[in-house]
């Protein structure tokens, strides 16, 4: 029998779960005939963890242990603006965890956001589980196009807690392109629009047939569907503050019901011009009287309140296009992807923007789920059908001197690919250098993600300028980026994958993976059980509000996909084959894992703190323009004898680019941040920036020509 | 899976560093960017990792190798500003192109053609820059069409043209 891999859309709102079975793509539904699942995991005060929508519609009745849309947190750093916003509008809490990493505190237990990421992904698996009569390990994960690398490792250490081996993390866009032209020979160049609950996606694809290309993508982390709400939800508390001059914002479960209402209203208008919105006593007045609210929301009226947002993607698609060198015009179709795009005013949009009907022949809903599981079965066993050629979403930089970063790779470059770039080094007798590796398009460090950084040393001791090292990114097939050093005049070579991102370290994902939580949750395996042994089921709580998010849904797909198979049945044909055995694929590292966290033990307070650039500001205010020459013998202090290991490195003098390569040295002053004590910044590799020079830039290495 | 088709791939993975972007995609030094495009899906076809995985680790490591130097290979060669700067330098013996320098080094490039690379060729494109900004495009297309007698390879100066012949049409 060959063997099965699933495809999973772990959305911020809803997952889905597909296979390829038989020649056919479906969608798998849950024990409850649901195949869209919310993403939301309810921590239940006896232990156990319900995850979907039995979970999303508890949230009003235990706000503060119902965790809703993880996925705008998960890879993120504690400081990150993303998270800051998660936390004045989430109802449970977000902490801060080791390496500036964001944990979730909910009835006195903290969880990694990779667990809570688990919790659905294993409850996914349970229902495809339950629906083949037999276990199933190997799956495709979808992310947005947009994800850095550090949101990536999160959703694959996701993956393995859940107790999946994921073979691919898929872009989203790419799925739904592949879902859409999949076996049916089409040449076309198409546009994928994704908005889903809290991202958005624009990926431009040539689909040849049997090759789908994408050309450029681009996207908005910060910009989903419940951005929409989040308007609505401002028009109604400020609405009833001016009329009875009380904050509905204050009180969680009030917020709730209002979150509800408003999401629930701006869905009704996928279906009608016009929508009533009730919320009975939301609050008291002085007298004790209850208070509601009661008002008629028209399609214009969204549409006043959320057209920035839609407006903003459209930006975000300028630069997707222009970085293709298309013109809208020039497409053959433009695929609608995410609940969002049910809305006409959305609809109506996005077709003044290409200047054409968008392509109503797919579901919104499930085409992700339906291109993870074609890729997926393309992986185990190769049809030769379709295959994929991706580009990388973002540029990989290395951080220099002056707080710069300096492009390795640039974003939409075609992937499998490596590049080098020579950089040199700034300080007279300079040992080590910190290679520190960023994602994003921005010149300034802070302003892009750091991925992680590494230590270089065992070069020879020269004049500053005179040791060449060259940094070689190397992004895989499977998307993994490795990041290597080498000295070419020794031949010193130093390689790492870069595997800081996640906000786990190895031995937490390991005491992860032992305690492993996510056995807790009463999956959709337990629940047949459950249902065969009592047939009664205990009901679940409905909402007089909220129909559960499921049923609203597959209406409204029913309703505005007349043209296509009903809800429930749609399928791909796929040829089957027999053919099993996967094979690993290998990442050569000269380091092993081990060796590796031995290397970056002990500098972790400054790996995931992006203030790292403070080092060197004063040297930029000391001189502006090109950066001060280092002063020779001063630059290395003391240098005991070479450092094999990172660790007994002293000093690691950090980056300064040439003239040529930074832009004016004074915009970095401006840039820098607040100073920071310096205990954060370099201890672990032995300098205490105190007792430096100050006249010292303490930079890694410039760009050699 | 051909045996032929894993031979050849081994060859391939062998030769890849000497290999230039026109060899790498089998294409002729002429290839225009369709025939780059279909070039890249068809060697895709063969020799995509995802396509020999079935084939053990050694293979999808050695296919792995060429897709790295393909994808670099049809990056400049697709992108009419690296692929200039790639032709220019290949007469110089270099068979690999900086993906990031190149692409600085084309804007570099256009940034001089945007300006005119002889006394008479950048007085006419001054002139047109100035009507442009009046939003004059007849006498815009003539000043460039002045300028292109000076500079007849100016690629920004064709270019334009071109979009500005479509504009008055
Ligand atoms: N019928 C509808 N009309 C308008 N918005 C909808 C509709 N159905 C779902 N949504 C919205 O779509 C968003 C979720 O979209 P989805 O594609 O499931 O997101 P994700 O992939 O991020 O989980 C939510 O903001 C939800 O309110
Ligand atoms: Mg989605």
């Amino acid at each position: 029998m060959s063997e099965v891999a699933i495809g999973i859309d772990l959305g911020t709102s809803n997952s889905a779960v597909s296979i390829v079975q038989d020649g056919q793509v479906e969608v798998l539904p849950n024990t409850f005939g649901e195949r869209i699942m919310a993403s939301a995991v309810g921590f239940r005060e006896d232990g156990n963890i319900l995850v979907g929508n039995e979970a999303k519609a508890n949230v009003v009745h235990e706000p503060s242990s119902t965790v809703t849309s993880a996925k705008r947190l998960i890879g993120r750093y504690f400081f990150s603006e993303e998270v800051k916003k998660a936390q004045a509008i989430c109802p449970y809490q977000i902490v801060e965890g080791p390496e500036h990493s964001v944990r979730v505190q909910v009835r006195e237990e903290v969880f990694s956001l990779p667990e809570i990421s688990a919790m659905i992904l294993r409850e996914l698996k349970s229902v495809a589980e339950s629906h083949l009569g037999h276990e199933v390990s190997k799956a495709v994960i979808t992310v947005p196009a947009y994800f850095n690398d550090n949101q990536r490792q999160a959703t694959k250490d996701a993956g393995k807690i859940a107790g999946l081996d994921v073979l691919r993390i898929l872009n989203e866009p790419t799925a739904a392109a592949l879902a859409y032209g999949f076996g049916q020979g089409l040449t076309q160049k198409v546009a994928v629009w994704d908005l889903g609950g809290g991202t958005f996606d624009i990926s431009v694809l040539e689909i040849g047939e049997d090759v789908f290309e994408v050309i450029s993508t681009a996207g908005d982390t910060f910009l989903g569907g419940d951005d929409f709400d989040d308007r609505l939800i401002d028009l109604l508390a400020d609405e009833f503050i001016q009329a009875h001059g009380q904050n509905l914002r204050q009180n969680p479960h009030t917020f709730e019901r209002l979150k509800l209402a408003a999401e629930n209203a701006k869905k009704d208008l996928s279906l009608e011009d016009t929508v009533r919105i009730e919320i009975a006593d939301v609050a008291k007045d002085e007298e004790g009287n209850s208070l509601s609210i009661s008002r008629d929301l028209t399609a214009d009226d969204f549409s006043k309140l959320t057209n920035d947002l839609i407006q903003r993607t459209f930006k975000v698609c300028d630069e997707a296009l222009q970085q293709a060198g298309v013109l809208a015009r020039e497409l053959d179709g433009v695929v609608l992807v995410g609940g969002p795009t049910r809305l006409p005013v959305i609809r109506e949009a996005v077709k003044a923007y290409f200047q054409m009907e968008p392509k109503t022949d797919v579901d919104p809903d499930v085409v992700v789920a339906m291109g993870a599981a074609i890729h997926a079965s393309e992986l185990v066993a190769p049809q030769q059908q379709a295959f994929l050629l991706d580009v990388t979403p973002l540029s990989l930089q290395v951080g220099v001197a002056g707080g710069f970063c300096e492009p390795v790779i640039e974003r939409n470059t075609p992937v499998p690919i490596e590049q080098s770039r020579t950089f040199t080094t700034v300080q007279d007798n300079q040992e080590t250098v910190v290679i520190r590796v960023y994602q994003g398009e921005q010149k300034l460090v802070d302003e892009n993600e750091l991925l992680g950084q590494f230590e270089f040393s065992g070069f020879p001791r020269a004049r500053r300028g005179d040791v060449e090292i060259q940094v070689t990114f190397a992004i895989n097939s499977d998307g993994i980026v490795d990041v290597t050093a080498s000295e070419p005049g020794t031949g010193e070579a130093a390689s790492t994958r870069i595997t800081l991102s996640s906000g786990l370290s190895e031995e937490e994902l390991q005491s992860i993976l032992s305690e492993n939580r996510t056995d807790r949750v009463l999956t959709d395996m337990v629940a047949r059980a459950e249902e065969a042994a009592i047939p009664a089921a205990e009901p679940l709580p409905e909402l007089e509000t909220a129909p559960p998010a499921v049923a609203a849904a597959v209406a409204s797909a029913a309703a505005s996909m007349a043209a296509t198979a009903p809800a429930g049945e749609e399928t791909l044909d796929l040829a089957t084959d027999e053919d099993g055995g996967v094979p690993e694929l290998e990442v050569d590292s000269d380091l092993s894992e081990g060796e590796m966290n031995a290397l970056l033990e002990g500098s972790d307070e400054e790996l995931t703190q992006p203030a790292l650039q403070e080092t060197t500001a004063p040297a930029a205010e000391a001189a502006p323009a090109p950066p001060a020459p280092a002063p020779t013998a001063k630059a290395a202090p003391a240098p005991p004898a070479p450092a094999p290991t990172a660790k007994a490195a002293p000093a690691p003098p950090a980056p300064a680019p040439t003239a040529k390569a930074a832009p004016a040295a004074p915009q970095a002053a401006a840039a820098a941040p607040e100073a920071a004590p310096a205990d954060d910044l370099f201890d672990a590799v032995g300098t205490d920036l105190r007792d430096g020079d100050p006249a010292d830039p303490d930079e890694d290495f410039e760009l050699g020509s | 899976m051909a045996a032929v088709k894993l031979a050849e791939l081994r060859v391939l993975a062998n030769i890849v560093e000497d290999l230039d972007y026109y060899q790498l995609l089998e294409v002729a030094p002429g290839a225009t960017a369709v025939d780059v495009r279909t070039a890249y899906h068809s060697v895709a076809r063969r020799f995509h990792p995802d396509r020999l995985r079935q084939e053990g680790p050694d293979v999808v490591a050695a296919a792995e190798r060429v897709a790295k130097r393909v994808s670099e290979a049809y990056a400049v060669l697709r992108d009419p500003r690296r692929r200039r700067v790639y032709d220019q330098q290949k007469g110089g013996g270099e068979r690999r192109l900086q993906l990031v320098s190149g692409g600085a080094e084309a804007d570099r490039q256009v940034s001089q053609e945007r300006e005119g690379k002889t006394p008479n060729g950048r007085r006419y494109i001054t002139l047109a820059h100035q009507d442009l900004a009046r939003d004059n495009l007849k006498n815009a297309r003539q000043n460039l069409q002045m300028a292109l007698t000076f500079e007849p390879d100016n690629a920004w100066v064709k270019s334009t043209l071109t979009e500005l012949k479509e504009k008055l049409r």
